[in-house]
């Protein structure tokens, strides 16, 4: 990627900045609506429209991932699955959305799926959904965004969203994640 | 196990990186399905004007800026009050043509470009082309037609990314069937 | 004190929304061609009073008044018009329709990625709040019929 031989002031050679610099969420917003019409025009069904905004989302999740366990881990990584919801729920939240996420449960009959709960998340603070699109949940993205940091952070996992108490974010982990997390247990 | 939410944060403000990425996924992805510079650039003016067309109504509902009587209020309203409002900067207004129809916006940080190198072989991206666009929708719908070009750009080797604005002509309100 | 009816026309006289209340009387001819008459009549009263203004213009049109209701109309830098009938007992409504556009028309519909300007409002959140806040007014106080 870098490109050799030609004198560019890179973005890569200047240090991670410590501080978060905000911008408005009108910004975001229209960038966002932007993004889920470009999407639109592009696809035919909602679930396609959802994973295409899934795609993008894993694409901001990868790069945000190692920000993330700089800056607020000291390079230091999670591997108890526990304690890497956590994280999640609250630092993940709190650096992208400014607060922890409202609710984190485990289904009552599968020890591989977990939920996050968000009455209004962000990104469908200014969606209104109509009649004929009833299912399409754009939170899509942020469900792609936290498969991508899951994967990336190995808690291999399938995010999927969903209308429930708000939005739903259904995380089922890899059998392999709940058999390793055993294993550490009985060490 | 749910804990009582901790509520910290500025509910009107979004987290910039989460931006930048985000924008970044966008740029990626009309690179993966456009595969031409200039067809990407074209794309982002196009979601530029969209985007610009809309937050003129969100600025006009919240900055109460008094009417602009001349294009140097203009770029001054631009460079401290909208750019500041919605992407924390204040680009320096400077280089206005003698005739006071033209002026170039200088960017020091570009909050577009963090974390962003481009990649070999795309020299004719302009990968914050969205902003011309943004500015070129939001100034028609308050009645004028202006040109918006970047002429330096930081992420090419420039030393300062420079967006340069040309006014073209006042737009008339659209007359009603039948009257004149 | 009431509120008869609220139109919204975008700058190429489109009419994105309308919706009444206490609106006894309907017109008798179709919705387009009221909505068309509205906007031809506000545009001509706008250039008109420009005209003929001895001094330079403020404010420009606010409002007029029959002896049966009262038009009130505000117009953004941006060319969309919003117009409000009344009864007569009602004063300058100017805020509450800055206030439609701004929290209500921007929040709502602006942002709103799944909504095309210039097109008529279908949003229902939009349609709920509007209907909330104006129902809502102080001087909004439908007799009992």
């Amino acid at each position: 990627m870098a490109s050799i031989g030609k004198q560019k002031a890179s973005n890569l050679d200047k240090s991670l900045s410590k501080g978060k610099p905000e911008v408005n969420v009108a910004t975001f917003a229209l960038l966002f609506s932007e993004i889920v019409q470009y999407c639109q025009n592009r696809v035919y069904t909602v679930p396609e429209l959802q994973s295409k905004l899934a795609e993008m989302g894993q694409h901001v999740g990868t790069h945000l991932l190692d920000v993330l366990f700089v800056r607020e881990k000291g390079f230091k990584r999670e591997i108890k699955l526990l304690s890497m919801l956590i994280f999640i729920k609250s630092n993940f939240w709190k650096t992208v959305y400014g607060r922890e996420a409202e609710k984190l449960e485990q289904a009552n009959d599968d020890e591989r799926t977990y939920y996050i709960i968000e009455k209004e998340p962000l990104v469908n603070r200014f969606i209104s959904v109509p009649k004929d699109k009833g299912s399409l949940n754009c939170a899509a993205f942020t469900a792609g965004m936290l498969e991508a940091v899951l994967n990336g952070a190995n808690f291999p996992a399938k995010v999927t969203v969903h209308w429930h108490k708000g939005t739903c974010f259904m995380i089922k982990f890899d059998e392999s994640v709940i058999a390793r997390d055993k294993m550490i247990d009985s060490r | 196990m749910s804990r009582q939410a901790a509520r910290t944060g500025d509910p009107r403000k979004v987290n910039g990186e989460l931006f930048t990425l985000t924008y970044g996924a966008l740029v990626a992805q009309l690179m993966k399905d456009y595969e031409n510079d200039d067809e990407v650039n074209k794309q982002l003016e196009k979601m530029g004007y969209n985007i610009g067309v809309r937050i003129i109504e969100d600025f006009l509902a919240r900055a109460n800026s008094g009417r602009c009587n001349d294009f140097r209020d203009v770029a001054d309203v631009i460079s401290k009050v909208a750019f500041k409002m919605y992407l924390g900067i204040t680009p320096v207004v400077s280089n206005w043509s003698p005739a006071g129809d033209e002026f170039s916006l200088l960017l020091e940080n570009n909050p577009l470009t963090d974390f962003v190198e481009l990649p070999e072989g795309h020299d004719s991206l302009n990968y914050s082309n969205i902003l011309c666009g943004v500015l070129k929708g939001a100034l028609e719908m308050i009645q004028m037609d202006v040109d918006v070009k970047f002429v330096q750009d930081h992420l090419k080797g420039d030393n300062i990314t420079e967006v340069r604005l040309k006014f073209i002509k006042r737009l008339e309100d659209a007359v009603p069937v039948g009257e004149d | 004190m009431t509120v008869y009816d609220f139109y919204l026309f975008d700058r190429n006289g489109n009419c994105l929304y309308y919706a009444e209340w206490n609106r006894r009387k309907q017109p008798g001819i179709s919705k387009d061609e009221e909505f068309k008459l509205m906007y031809g009549m506000i545009f001509s009263i706008k250039s008109f009073i420009n005209r003929i203004s001895p001094k330079d213009v403020q404010d420009g049109f606010l409002n007029f008044r029959t002896s049966k209701y009262k038009l009130h109309f505000y117009e953004t830098p941006s060319g969309l018009k919003l117009v409000m009938n009344t009864d007569l007992n009602v004063g300058n409504v100017r805020d509450v329709l800055q206030h439609v556009f701004s929290s209500l028309y921007v929040e709502h519909v602006v942002k709103n990625p799944l909504t095309e300007l210039g097109e008529t409002i279908t949003s229902e959140l939009f349609r709920s709040k509007m209907d909330e806040y104006v129902r809502g007014l102080p001087f909004f106080a439908p007799k009992a019929s």
